[in-house]
């Protein structure tokens, strides 16, 4: 499969994600970071977008979320646009940012509550979701402990619960699992799995192949701000005869480093 | 509208972890305002802006020294009475030339019966048209600190032979009243029939023939034209402080632009607007804090330390106003640079940089009056000169709110654009 290909001409009802040709060059940079980045997650998916470092992954996310415009293309959320209903999609909208978005100096429960009034939420539903969090995070026996104290995995499990907090439709996460632990990894892969279960669509990028291999329905390689591949695992390997995913990444991507 | 009080919950929440950054912004201005009042009220005395003490020392014990210490009691110099018995002439140069006191005088001894003699030989000089005599003058010894300013020099030695020039005018009338007595006698005439006759002379020699009249503007306030130091600094450093809170607002917004704070906050459905309104609300509360903390020790550490306390008693909502909307400017500088520049470093070197140049300019260290015509046109740009003046009208003038409303007009319409402008640079920001 081309990327582009399915879907088309119109994106499809059960389309959640879908984005057209997008370009984007940043100012002070000399190539694009998108190049005719097109993408489309269905309904419920679980889908990874595999990439080497400086692949566009962030940047791509970025522009599907709405925090800054592509240069040109077109991009829908659920059948919405960001110019008419930026606000509609980002209700039903959960970011977990590459870098950690948590206040240092505030606890586990107070950057919970404060990311949870911004949301929208108050009262009793408010206190819920915050306990879900922190039982979600295991972070219960430290909620009143200041993030600065935390253990890089309990960063990112924290950071990965305040993104949960609305109970989004479309969960996007950026790399959320760089530099954890086992442990954590395990615990975050199987709460994701959970989520995904229950009816959210993810979009998950990364640049780790097991990880991909292991959660994702399907999996698109972004090489160069472009997307080269799209497919279940076993799907891309079956279509290009190549035994395992790392070999296929690299047959992709080239082995010369990508951010030199 | 519970967004907004989230952000500003959390801001304080937030500002309540970081005790040294709040310390140092309550302790800054804190220091200043005790320091540069205590520094200028010595530059005051100077300056002769308060009384000037003068080392007082009659060796003589006699009339002249007594008529000159009620001669000089109506002055705005303070006379220290030295103990003649314990103290000398080396005494009085040791302490002037050492920077201790401003101004020595000293009686030297026997000066008053020298002075009483010369002038009774004043008018005994006998019948007919000739040359008067030289008449010997009785010296009395001045020492100055080389080190005072012309203007007070001068001053103090005007106000010393002003007040030597009537005592010897007084005694020559009454020595004159005195032969003019004698010579009506010897005329035949009775001493009643003298226009001069008793003590008429100095009664008639104390009515004032010239006047000299100050006219101050239309302001109410009483004693207006003084410079009062405490009344200046005290608004003035607490809205240098103020201003200051701008870097920690530029410090708090640039770590969640340097984090994955912001990314999340604009993947948020909330405004930008939402929150700087929030963190606004909260760095408006520390900046009440700060004029307060300000006020109170103008109003009760100062007058511990022998300066004048300050007062509020004029138009306390007029002051609340302007202190609200100086906040308000000062978020939205703030909030302006946190945007603008890409590291805290960045915008604290830019901040307090451009803080201290505006409060030069505005007044906050040397009174706009005081400065070169051209600073003076200058210092309307600043945002501290608007509240100054504002503080000023009302703490200094005694005008009352509509007096002051185009100066918290351009503060509100600075926190308006700064905001506006950070609004619209987060959009770019993305
Ligand atoms: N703000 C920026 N200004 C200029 N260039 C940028 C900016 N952000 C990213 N880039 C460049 O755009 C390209 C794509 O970056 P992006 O962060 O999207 O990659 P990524 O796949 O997320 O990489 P990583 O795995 O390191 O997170 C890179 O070449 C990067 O150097
Ligand atoms: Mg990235």
């Amino acid at each position: 499969m081309r990327p582009g290909d399915p879907c088309l001409p119109e994106p499809g009802p059960d389309c959640v994600v879908s984005a057209r040709s997008l370009i984007k060059q940043y100012k002070n940079s000399d190539r694009p970071a998108l190049n005719d980045f097109s993408l489309e997650v269905r309904e419920g998916e679980f889908f990874g977008l595999l990439g080497p470092n400086g692949a566009g992954k962030t940047t791509a996310i970025s522009i599907l979320t709405g925090l800054f415009p592509a240069d040109s293309g077109s991009i829908r959320i659920k059948g919405m646009s960001f110019q008419d209903h930026e606000h509609e999609i980002k209700r039903i909208l959960g970011l977990v940012p590459q870098d950690i978005g948590l206040y240092d100096t505030l606890t586990a429960r107070e950057n919970l509550s404060f990311f949870g009034k911004l949301c929208g939420l108050s009262g009793q539903k408010l206190a819920e979701r915050i306990q879900q969090g922190l039982e979600f995070a295991r972070l219960t026996e430290h909620a009143r402990h200041q993030v600065a104290t935390f253990s890089t995995g309990m960063k990112r499990r924290l950071n990965l619960a305040v993104g949960l907090l609305n109970k989004p439709q479309l969960l996007v996460l950026d790399e959320p699992c760089v530099g954890i632990d086992a442990q954590s990894r395990h615990l975050i892969h199987n709460q994701l799995q959970e989520i995904n279960r229950q009816g959210t669509t993810i979009l998950y990028t990364t640049h780790y192949i097991e990880e991909a291999q292991e959660l994702c329905s399907r999996i698109g390689i972004i090489d160069n701000g472009r997307l080269e591949e799209q497919g279940s695992p076993t799907a891309l390997l079956q279509q290009s005869g190549i035994r395992n995913l790392e070999e296929l990444f690299l047959h992709l991507t080239g082995k010369e480093l990508r951010d030199t | 509208m519970l967004k907004i009080f989230a952000a500003t919950a959390k801001e304080l929440l937030l500002l309540r972890r970081d005790r040294t950054g709040l310390l140092v912004l309550f302790l800054m201005p804190a220091i200043l305002v005790v320091l540069i009042t205590l520094v200028q009220e010595n530059v005051m005395e100077l300056t002769g802006q308060k009384k000037t003490q003068v080392l007082f020392l009659d060796l003589d014990q006699g009339d002249l020294g007594r008529s000159l210490q009620k001669q000089l009691s109506t002055t705005t110099l303070d006379l220290v009475l030295w103990d003649e018995k314990q103290k000398d002439i080396a005494d009085i140069q040791a302490a002037v030339t050492g920077g201790g006191y401003q101004v020595g005088v000293v009686i030297p001894k026997g000066a008053s019966a020298r002075f009483t003699e010369e002038t009774a030989r004043l008018f005994q000089q006998g019948t007919g048209s000739g040359k008067p005599r030289e008449m010997a003058a009785t010296t009395v010894q001045l020492f100055v600190d080389p080190g005072i300013m012309a203007g007070l020099r001068s001053g103090v030695i005007a106000q010393l032979e002003m007040a030597l020039t009537t005592i010897a005018l007084e005694a020559k009338l009454a020595q004159l009243g005195g032969v003019l007595a004698q010579t009506m006698a010897r005329a035949g005439m009775e001493p009643e029939q003298s226009p001069l006759a008793g003590d008429k002379l100095p009664a008639l020699f104390r009515q004032p023939l010239l006047d000299l009249q100050e006219h101050q503007g239309d302001s109410g306030a009483i004693g207006a034209s003084q410079y009062k130091p405490v009344q200046q600094n005290v608004p003035a450093w607490a809205l240098f402080g103020m201003f200051f809170t701008a870097i920690p607002i530029a410090g708090s917004i640039l770590q969640e632009r340097n984090s994955g704070i912001w990314i999340r906050l604009t993947a948020l459905p909330v405004s930008p607007l939402v929150l700087f309104t929030g963190k606004a609300l909260a760095y408006m509360g520390v900046c009440l804090c700060q004029f307060l903390l300000i006020a109170l020790i103008g109003a009760f550490l100062f007058p511990f330390l022998g300066l004048p306390a300050f007062t509020v008693s004029m138009h306390p909502t007029a002051i609340l106003l302007t202190v609200v909307l100086s906040s308000l400017a000062a978020c939205g500088y703030g909030i302006f640079l946190g945007l603008t520049c890409n590291s805290y470093e960045q915008a604290s070197t830019l901040g307090s940089t451009t803080v201290v140049a505006a409060a030069a300019l505005g007044g906050v260290m040397v009174p706009v009056y005081a400065m070169p015509q051209v600073m003076q046109q200058l210092s309307i740009i600043s945002p501290l000169n608007w509240g100054l003046t504002a503080f000023q009208d009302l703490l200094l003038r005694g005008y009352s709110l509509s007096a002051i409303l185009d100066d918290l007009g351009r503060l509100l319409l600075f926190f308006a654009v700064t905001v506006f402008v950070s609004w619209k640079l987060a959009g770019i920001r993305k």
